[in-house]
């Protein structure tokens, strides 16, 4: 008989069983962590950390399309050629598009529920940005002023968010 | 703006005509844990070789099918990747060429849309477009996580984590822009879980009112539990051949157009642009659409890419009045804001008079071109690989007068645990001609529009 030489042992955890009719059903568990980047587009992320808005214009004079663009892209979609970052003036000051009230979210949501999620006319952009209102309640073609998470940044799309301006005054410089 | 040129607009045209003879589903529920993947697979299968009154044998069907479109939504849901693999060998139709497809919520349509293209181009006589979706894999609320990727995961997905909650802007912008009413959205629901009660197949059938619909638990306002398709476990299976093939297999073909359109994934990136008319549609009927300030489109209210896949699939049909010429259509209700959206894009109504499609009794069973007579994905699945097929397969077996043996036999209610109701009802259109079935992905990223049209 051949000796047994070095073993292969199961070093894994057993499957836990949630039912067994009228199949076996087994728990899959899985916790992974993706290396996600943010690319080309990685100074508007850490733009929001400092509570600046960065869009982004196409600089190439022989294409048609001259507004800002936000969510920005590093190239122009009608050209293909590069585009150039520009801050927004402050405040920030958008027109509720429209809005939605998420009661319920899915696994992994970061916010506390309910909240307003709203899409913001913002001037001389092309594009209507998707955020969320901090507190009040949004309607169609309320004005909402840009706010930044300039401390505990979260370094996602959840370091701006937005707060209603009952009138032009209020805004906060 | 996006400007379209002449070579954009240019009419899919196939080299040599598509036919589409059979189909096959499943019993779909939210839990499956009876069977695999493959498993149900089989069952959608071997109904669609052994019930569809086929006139050569399932192995004989067999060795005629040399090409397959698998459909499959996400690799997140099953954890297993080439599931086209295990599913061809499965079938035993090793070794045909599978691709697998993937166009988020329009992956049936765009499955359907390659086998056609196999056939249409001569690489098949029979091809094979099969679908799947294993979504209780994961509990619901992972499951929602999930789909919320099929939003862009670096502006969007974390701002809901919940796919109706892209949805929900839509409706809201709807109803100010176009005159929605709540009452209006809740009577598609009404209307689609009751014809899911007539189906064997259905995960959500139920006699609702409206009141049930607007008292039932909001998902993100205004869209409310009972007006969303749920996770769904399932497979469908349809069968395409050539013309020859097509009258050698079964007495009652039907020829297939099919075209598809895209969006940007972000509603965000939606840019103003001009409406693409459809063949009925002139320019002056959209003169006054954008009256309202701020209004583009298309917009949070209309989708381009069912409007271009309507474009297209109309002309290569030689379609001219769709409401006229349609005896039914199939639609994608995985909410119903995004059902009624679609009135437009497909010229059920022109812009911004969609809600009259419903109020005018137009899309009930017995109107002008009823709608979701299947039960829709609100009412009767959501197994998102398997659902741009499922549409077309109701819809084929509509033109086939099949509607009943399909629906109506106990043997298929007993087969799938279920108890035909005692009032169930025939939804069989009398002697439909033509039909359509819109297959639609994330927020209008990816949208097919297929025609069938009676060939016996």
């Amino acid at each position: 008989m051949a000796s047994k030489g070095k073993i292969t042992k199961y070093t894994g955890k057993p499957a836990k069983v949630l039912q067994s009719e009228p199949a076996l059903v087994i728990e899959w568990p899985r916790n992974l962590a993706h290396r996600h980047t943010y690319g080309k587009l990685s100074p508007f992320f850490e733009g929001l950390t400092k509570g600046k808005l960065l869009a982004t214009r196409c600089a190439n004079p022989e294409c048609g399309e001259h507004e800002l663009w936000l969510p920005p892209r590093a190239d122009c979609p009608d050209c293909n050629q590069p585009m150039t970052w520009e801050e927004l003036p402050q405040p920030v000051i958008g027109t509720v598009h429209t809005y939605a009230h998420v009661e319920y979210a899915g696994a992994g949501i970061e916010l506390t529920t309910p909240y307003f999620q709203v899409d913001v006319e913002l001037p001389g952009v092309c594009t209507i940005f998707k955020g969320y209102l901090q507190y009040g309640t949004p309607e169609i073609g309320m004005k909402v002023q840009a706010c930044f998470r300039t401390e505990d940044f979260t370094n996602t799309i959840l370091d701006i968010y937005w707060i209603p301006v009952v009138n032009d005054a209020d805004a906060r410089f | 703006m996006i400007t379209l040129k002449k070579g954009n607009l240019r009419i899919p045209k196939w080299s040599r005509k598509v036919f589409a003879v059979a189909g096959g589903l499943t019993n779909y529920k939210k839990f499956c844990p009876e069977m695999k993947l493959e498993e149900q697979v089989m069952v959608a299968f071997r109904q669609m070789l052994e019930t569809n009154d086929l006139k050569l044998s399932p192995v004989e069907i067999k060795g005629l099918v040399n090409f397959l479109a698998c459909g499959e939504f996400a690799d997140h849901f099953q954890d297993q990747l080439l599931c086209e693999a295990k599913v061809t060998d499965y079938l035993g139709l090793d070794p045909m060429y599978d691709i697998g497809i993937k166009t988020g919520g329009a992956t049936g349509g765009s499955t359907v849309l390659t086998a056609a293209m196999a056939i249409a181009s001569g690489y098949a006589d029979v091809a094979l477009a099969v679908g799947w979706e294993r979504m209780s894999e994961v509990d619901t609320r992972t499951g929602n996580y999930y789909i919320a990727n099929a939003a862009c995961k670096d502006f969007e997905t974390r701002l809901s984590r919940i796919y109706a909650a892209y949805y929900a802007p839509m409706a809201v912008r709807f109803a100010w822009a176009y005159n929605l009413s709540e009452e209006t959205r809740a009577k598609v629901a009404v209307k689609n879980h009751l014809y899911a009660y007539y189906s064997p197949y259905s995960q959500q059938p139920g006699k609702y009112t409206i009141q049930d619909v607007l008292n039932s638990p909001m998902s993100t306002y205004p869209l409310r539990f009972l007006e969303c398709c749920a996770m769904t476990d399932g497979a469908a299976c349809m069968l395409l051949c050539d013309e020859k093939t097509a009258y050698k297999l079964t007495d009652k073909p039907c020829e297939l157009f099919i075209a598809g359109g895209s969006h940007t994934l972000r509603v965000a990136d939606r840019r103003d642009m001009e409406i693409p008319l459809l063949p009925h549609e002139t320019a002056d009927m959209y003169k006054g659409l954008h009256k309202k300030e701020g209004q583009r489109w298309p917009g949070f209210e209309s989708f381009a890419a069912a409007r271009f896949a309507a474009y297209f699939a109309y002309r290569m049909a030689g379609i001219t009045n769709p409401l006229e010429e349609l005896d039914l259509v199939e639609l994608h209700d995985a909410f119903t804001i995004s059902d009624i959206q679609t009135y437009g894009d497909i010229g059920l109504r022109p812009y911004g008079q969609e809600p009259d499609y419903i109020e005018s009794g137009d899309a009930y069973f017995g109107g002008k071109c009823p709608s979701n007579l299947s039960g829709g994905l609100i009412g009767t699945m959501h197994a998102v690989g398997a659902t741009g097929i499922f549409q077309g397969i109701e819809c084929l077996w509509q033109l086939q007068g099949k509607y009943d043996k399909f629906h109506g036999d106990p043997k298929i209610w007993e087969f799938f645990g279920k108890k035909k109701p005692e009032d169930w009802k025939s939804l069989q259109v009398p002697n439909a001609k033509q039909s359509l079935w819109v297959s639609h992905a994330g927020v209008g990223s990816h949208v097919t529009v297929g025609i069938l049209r009676k060939a016996f």
